[in-house]
């Protein structure tokens, strides 16, 4: 058996890191269990439901589709906790939390990351694009007008 | 899932030599051959050689007449392309329609050909634009008309040791329309989908493709010939075109779809392509 451990070295929430992985290792995994950072969930494991999105270089990916060997010195992750002290996250979490758009909760780090990549390409989107934007992250608690009417609070205040 | 090798590819050459040995597969956005492998689809993989630190299969460039886009292009890099859109909409609506956004920032062009997948979104775009496939393997690259490369439902002509280089276009400028029935809109494998292309050189040109009504994706020439020699775009002519759509398919009945659904579908894929065409002429 070739357990063979790959070195890798990525910018982790604004630092260098490295770790040492084997070949079928998720970036989901990688985050979870070597870096205890445990806000990416897995939901489906075959990226149909968003619960492990994390931003890639500042697109949001799922974690669970993408080998945690391919990582490269220049790539650049972030996840819900390197977003901790980022005005447009904490924005829109709290309307997340006023709309009562969180019930379980296990969606909303996939959920908060892909409202973030929207509202940073589109400042006012309408209902379309906020459905067209979050179609990749599923929510089996809240049946989505919430979690929309969120993501459309939170765009409104950041123009107050 | 982790008995196996990783080899991170730093060129073409090494990459496809260490694609030789047996059980060796490529991975570019793993978006597919991931769940696969946890699926235990491959049960002899040895090892996987990445591709996505070769540089030159990650851009989209231009060579006198043609275009020539790289297989590790993503889906989300083919939709915002400038040119692309310009020139091939008919791919840029296609790449569009490919999961949903966390998908089409890892799944490659590359990678959607390679799975020859008779649901497989860009290859009835590539078809009607008449894309070669560059092949590439230790002893250099071989073009392949795309129409070609599929053997069967999974299989293609890419022997071991060889890659998906690229694809070349024609830099010819096009109108199109790309559009697929699917279960779910945003996770959708589809049910079936076609591509029309049309350009005019002093005489208008069609080309139509559908994929899921056979074993690989399927031209239909005959409606193409009819469209090319139709005095004007009826609405006559349009269900003309459609009712030869629908025969020329010939679809399976499986887990998603009949074939009766599929068959008349194809009329109707074709004949709303058609009427988009005509009202953004
Ligand atoms: C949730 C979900 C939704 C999806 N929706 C769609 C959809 O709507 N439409 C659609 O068409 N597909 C869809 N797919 C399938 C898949 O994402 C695409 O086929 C994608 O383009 C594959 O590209 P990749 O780079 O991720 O391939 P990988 O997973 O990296 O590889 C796939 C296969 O291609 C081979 N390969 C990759 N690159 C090369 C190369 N350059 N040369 C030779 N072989 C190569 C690999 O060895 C492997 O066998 C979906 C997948 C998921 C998980
Ligand atoms: S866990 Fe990755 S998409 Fe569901
Ligand atoms: S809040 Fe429970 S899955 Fe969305």
């Amino acid at each position: 058996m070739q357990n063979n451990l790959i070195k890798i070295s990525f910018k982790l929430n604004g630092k260098q890191v490295e770790s040492e992985v084997l070949a079928g290792m998720t970036v989901l995994e990688l985050l979870r269990r070597n870096f205890r950072l445990t806000a990416a969930k897995e939901g489906c494991g075959k990226g149909e439901c968003g619960a492990c999105t994390i931003m890639l270089n500042d697109q949001p990916i799922n974690s669970c589709l993408k080998l945690a060997a391919t990582l490269k010195n220049d790539d650049e992750i972030i996840s819900v906790e390197g977003f901790n002290e980022d005005k447009l996250m904490n924005n829109i979490q709290q309307a997340f939390v006023e709309e009562g758009a969180v019930q379980c909760g296990f969606c909303i780090p996939g959920m908060t990351i892909t409202s973030y990549h929207l509202l940073q390409n589109n400042p006012n989107p309408d209902e379309h694009a906020i459905k067209q934007a979050l179609s990749g992250n599923i929510c089996r608690c809240t049946g989505y007008r919430k979690i929309e009417a969120a993501v459309k609070k939170a765009a409104d205040r950041r123009h107050e | 899932m982790s008995n196996f090798e990783f080899i991170r590819a730093t060129d073409i050459h090494s990459a496809c030599s260490a694609l030789k040995n047996p059980g060796y597969m490529a991975v570019a956005g793993g978006s597919d051959l991931i769940v696969k492998i946890r699926n235990g689809m491959y049960p002899d993989l040895k090892g996987l050689v990445d591709l996505s630190g070769l540089e030159q299969l990650n851009q989209i460039r231009t060579d006198e007449n043609k275009v020539i886009i790289g297989s590790g292009c993503t889906m989300n890099q083919i939709v915002n392309d400038r040119l692309l859109q310009d020139y091939f909409p008919v791919l840029t609506k296609a790449a569009a329609t490919v999961g949903a956004l966390q998908i089409r920032n890892s799944a490659t062009i590359g990678g959607n050909v390679a799975n020859a997948s008779p649901a497989g979104d860009t290859i009835p775009a590539l078809y009607v634009l008449e894309a070669r496939v560059v092949v590439t393997g230790v002893n250099g690259s071989r073009k392949i008309p795309i129409e070609e490369f599929f053997i069967s439902p999974g299989k293609s002509k890419l022997e071991p040791g060889e890659i998906i280089e690229g694809f070349r276009l024609l830099l010819n400028k096009t109108r199109g329309e790309f559009l697929k029935l699917g279960e779910r809109r945003a996770h959708a494998i589809s049910k079936i989908n076609l591509a029309v292309s049309t350009w005019n050189d002093g005489r208008d040109h069609y080309r139509i493709a559908m994929g899921s009504v056979a074993p690989t994706v399927l031209r239909c020439k005959e409606a193409e010939e009819y469209l090319e020699n139709c005095e004007k775009i009826s609405p006559e002519a349009i269900a003309r075109a459609a009712e030869i759509a629908s025969n020329t398919a010939r679809p399976i009945s499986d887990l998603r779809s009949t074939k009766a659904y599929r068959k008349q579908m194809a009329g109707v894929l074709l004949s709303r392509a058609l009427n988009k065409l005509i009202q953004s002429a």
